[in-house]
């Protein structure tokens, strides 16, 4: 077990690697940091000045070298925009998107998996068919579609929770919490349903097939014959029958949703890791960049290997297999 | 850092429990985060803007964009020498209670004129700077310099002694320093808490010497990025006003109870500029081998081609001002003698074509940036169309700005749009940037892409920078705008609009430089 999670730790570094150098490859494609961090009246050659402290005439090659030793040895640098260290920017905006991705994966579980089986167990009923009528509403129209409508809802019309921010926060060992206060609640609830809502129809649809395959198999049969009580039925052996893919999908989503939650702090201004590589994209900021898609590079490989663990903990035939 | 997080975090507290309706609170929102509190460290507008509620300069700008005095009580030409001695107003304190005197001006000349600050261009001309006692203090410049005084409205000043001992002497350069994150200034704002690109709050600074017009007991800064979430905010009641809205949800906010809209030109000139230099077009499929747009006809003929009444009813809802020339009027130096600009005239456009040897026009590229000015695509997508009826075939290319003013630096075009402010509120400004030849060693031209070069404007705009006279300056100014007119170095097309929103209640000042000064909001 510590031999399979150092493994992937190695890996890790390997993927991160990687993907600093593709980031690094585009970078110049994106824009020119100089114009962005110079005012219109700035000399050409207070500019090129400029360029040259900050190594920006090197060869890629050669800015990537640097990049990667200074991360290595722990620096991550500083902002061209702000001038503020980069792993200081990144941390302090960690937490508000780590909790808008878990609340938004609660919602989706809470809400889809009793969806699923519901639906997978009337599929006929009236409610079954709203359901999945309305949640293709969900998958179909874009998130910043969905978040401008309920910000325009619930927010502007009637008032009742905030448009923009993280409302009330407070600071817990360093992290900067939503949870503690009701202000924060409501702040994260809009943005959660917008980031949530496509992980929600996913889970829904894929608790729905599986356990409406697994109600067809031999053993719920025998179950159904041998007098096991409805409930148990359901919930104890076709439920956790279904698990195992649903896990595997909504985990590897899971890494998409933390890392792709660009979309929804843009709408709703969440300072989130994702505003910030936004507004960094804008200013050419290339140390910001650089360093988010390094960490969210990091995050898909931790994501995957605790999906691979939860796997062994879900399935006992994995657990004899290594045994073995 | 922690213990400004530590305030954010209480005063997030507190104001959850305080309801929205506190009266004095005023709660804004702008689609830029100003980058740092350091006014030396960056020349942009969000970061000036932002800074001149908490630093002041020796000079100021008044609601009407003219210059008044502020920690400068009076100035006036050296004696026996190029230059301006500069009266100082005396017990004004910085925030930190320290008294402000001709030290702290001297400091903070030598702190904003260092390699490391950005906005060093702006003592160029100084040769000198002397404290002659507590109070006054001489700016000694390498020629006359009428301008000095106006080109300085931005030059905030530092307190010398908490700098030094903050280690904050220079502007942070590559890494943050205690300047970045912190203030201490004359001005009748100062810092209460700053979370970067999340919230940054502002509280009146009690022993300011101004006389105070404002209510605000505390002022609550919030960028918005999106503009859609910045409208929601302005019309949910969460925030009592926001710089700029889109032109398109101007209808929404009318027509919403309790909102209004408040509209200016701002002093941007949008305008068309040409490769002037380049000997062939880059991206022409008829016309290889020269480049037409060196010829002053088939530029006339471009800017007939424009219909810029159009451009203004469906692009602009009626709201852009026509411009003539590269400063909107009640700019010093606006040419009233040649505020014509080349009237809307396909047929013209086609003659003139003819007669410079194009019949059948030529194709080129436009460049444009998508995210840059008001509608930028959308005027280069009109434009390209009417340049099409006369036979112009433009190939539009946008991009976003970022990647737009590298292009233009390597000469990567065939015809580009442009706007344009003038950064001292005078047409010496544009003509030193967009005019002149391009002159990296002098530092002219900086920004005259397609490298328009007139000798006679060349010389004008020396003799203009050192006139004394305003009369004689402004003579010389129409001299400028004629040639460039004649020659039609560029086509000024329009005045970009100004366009804010706010609650009913609050009463504000719009200025033409698109500042945003806390000081003159009132909430009733």
């Amino acid at each position: 077990m510590v031999y399979f999670i150092l493994k992937r730790l190695v890996q890790s570094v390997f993927v991160m690697l990687a993907v600093a150098f593709l980031a690094f490859s585009l970078f110049r494609f994106v824009g020119d940091p100089i114009t962005q961090m110079t005012g219109v009246e700035t000399s050409v050659e207070d500019q090129e000045r400029l360029r040259e402290e900050l190594g920006l005439n090197d060869p890629f090659v050669a800015q990537f070298a640097r990049f990667t030793s200074n991360m290595l040895q722990g620096d991550f640098g500083f902002s061209y925009r702000t001038r503020q260290p980069v792993a200081e920017m990144i941390a302090d905006r960690i937490p508000a998107t780590l909790e808008l991705g878990i609340v938004a994966l609660l919602i989706s579980l809470i809400v889809g998996i009793p969806a699923g089986v519901y639906t997978a167990l009337r599929p006929r009923g009236a409610v079954t068919q709203t359901l999945l009528m309305t949640t293709l509403i969900g998958v179909s129209v874009p998130t910043f579609v969905i978040g401008i409508m309920l910000i325009f809802l619930f927010g502007v019309q009637l008032r009742w929770l905030p448009t923009f921010g993280r409302g009330g926060t407070v600071e817990l060992g360093g992290w900067e919490t939503s949870f503690l206060t009701v202000d924060g609640w409501r702040a994260l609830i809009l943005p959660a349903i917008t980031l949530g809502v496509y992980q929600l129809t996913l889970t829904m649809r894929l608790v729905r097939a599986e356990m409406m395959e697994v109600m067809r198999s031999d053993y719920i049969r025998f179950a159904t014959a041998r007098g096991v009580p409805m409930q148990r039925l359901y919930y104890k052996h076709a439920l956790a029958n279904t698990m195992v893919p649903v896990i595997t999908i909504i985990g590897l989503q899971f890494g998409g949703v933390i890392a792709f939650s660009i979309v929804t702090e843009s709408v709703f201004q969440w300072p989130g890791m994702g505003l910030l590589f936004l507004e960094s994209i804008r200013f050419v900021d290339i140390p910001v960049m650089g360093v988010y898609l390094v960490v969210i590079a990091f995050f898909f490989v931790i994501v995957n290997m605790i999906v691979d663990l939860l796997y062994v903990a879900i399935d006992p035939r994995l657990r004899v297999k290594e045994a073995t | 850092m922690t213990v400004f997080k530590t305030t954010t975090a209480l005063t997030c507290g507190l104001l959850a429990l305080s309801t929205a309706a506190s009266a004095e609170t005023f709660r804004w929102a702008s689609n830029t985060d100003p980058q740092t509190m350091d006014p030396h460290a960056v020349n942009s507008a969000p970061v000036l803007s932002f800074m001149n509620n908490i630093y002041e300069g020796l000079v100021r700008r008044g609601q009407d964009m003219s210059i008044e005095p502020s920690l400068a009580t009076s100035w006036e030409p050296l004696e026996g020498e190029n230059g301006w001695r500069f009266t100082l107003r005396e017990g004004v304190t910085f925030q930190d209670g320290a008294a402000f005197t001709a030290e702290d001006v001297m400091f903070s000349y030598q702190r904003a004129s260092d390699e490391a600050a950005d906005v060093r261009s702006w003592f160029a001309p100084v040769s000198e700077v002397r404290v002659v006692d507590d109070f006054t203090i001489d700016f000694v410049t390498t020629a006359p310099n009428p301008l000095f005084p106006d080109s300085i409205a931005n030059f905030m000043i530092l307190d010398k002694d908490w700098a030094e001992s903050n280690d904050a002497a220079l502007p942070a350069r590559d890494a943050e320093n205690f300047a970045t994150m912190n203030v201490n200034g004359t001005g009748p704002f100062t810092l209460s808490s700053r979370d970067p690109g999340v919230r940054t709050v502002l509280v009146p600074h009690e022993g300011w010497w101004g006389e105070v017009q404002h209510n605000v007991t505390e002022g609550v800064f919030t960028p918005i990025g999106n503009a859609a979430t910045g409208l929601a905010a302005l019309l949910s009641g969460e925030i009592d006003f926001i710089q700029p809205i889109p032109l398109q949800d101007v209808a929404q906010v009318e027509g919403s109870d309790g909102f209004k809209v408040l509209e200016g030109e701002e002093t941007r000139v949008i305008m068309f500029g040409f490769g002037h230099e380049h000997e062939t077009l880059l991206y022409s499929e008829d016309v290889t081998d020269v480049n037409p747009f060196q010829d002053p006809r088939v530029r006339l003929a471009a800017a007939h081609a424009i219909d810029v009444a159009s451009i203004d009813r469906v692009l602009f809802r009626g709201k852009i001002e026509p411009a003539s020339q590269l400063v909107p009027a009640g700019i010093s130096g606006y040419s009233e003698a040649n505020s014509s600009r080349p009237e809307y005239n396909p047929e013209r456009a086609r003659e003139l074509l003819a007669e410079a040897g194009y019949p059948d026009g030529c194709s080129f590229c436009l460049k444009c940036p998508y995210d840059r000015y008001i509608n930028d695509e959308a005027v280069c997508r009109a434009a390209a169309s009417m340049f099409a009826a006369v036979g112009l075939n433009a190939e539009l290319s946008t991009g976003p700005v970022r990647d737009y003013w590298p292009q233009l630096r390597e000469d990567d075009f065939d015809m580009y749009l442009l706007g344009w402010s003038p950064g001292t509120f005078d047409m010496e400004h544009p003509i030193r940037f967009l005019k002149h030849t391009q002159d990296d060693e002098k530092k002219l031209g900086s920004w005259n892409f397609g490298n328009f070069s007139n000798a006679r404007i060349d010389e004008l705009l020396q003799m203009i920078q050192q006139e004394i006279d305003p009369a004689a300056r402004k003579a010389m100014e129409d001299d400028v705008v004629a040639i460039s007119q004649e020659e039609v170095a560029y086509i000024p097309l329009y005045t970009q609009p100004l366009i804010w929103a706010a609650k009913d209640n609050i009463d504000m000042t719009q200025r033409a430089d698109n500042f945003f000064m806390l000081r003159w909001v009132t909430i009733n």
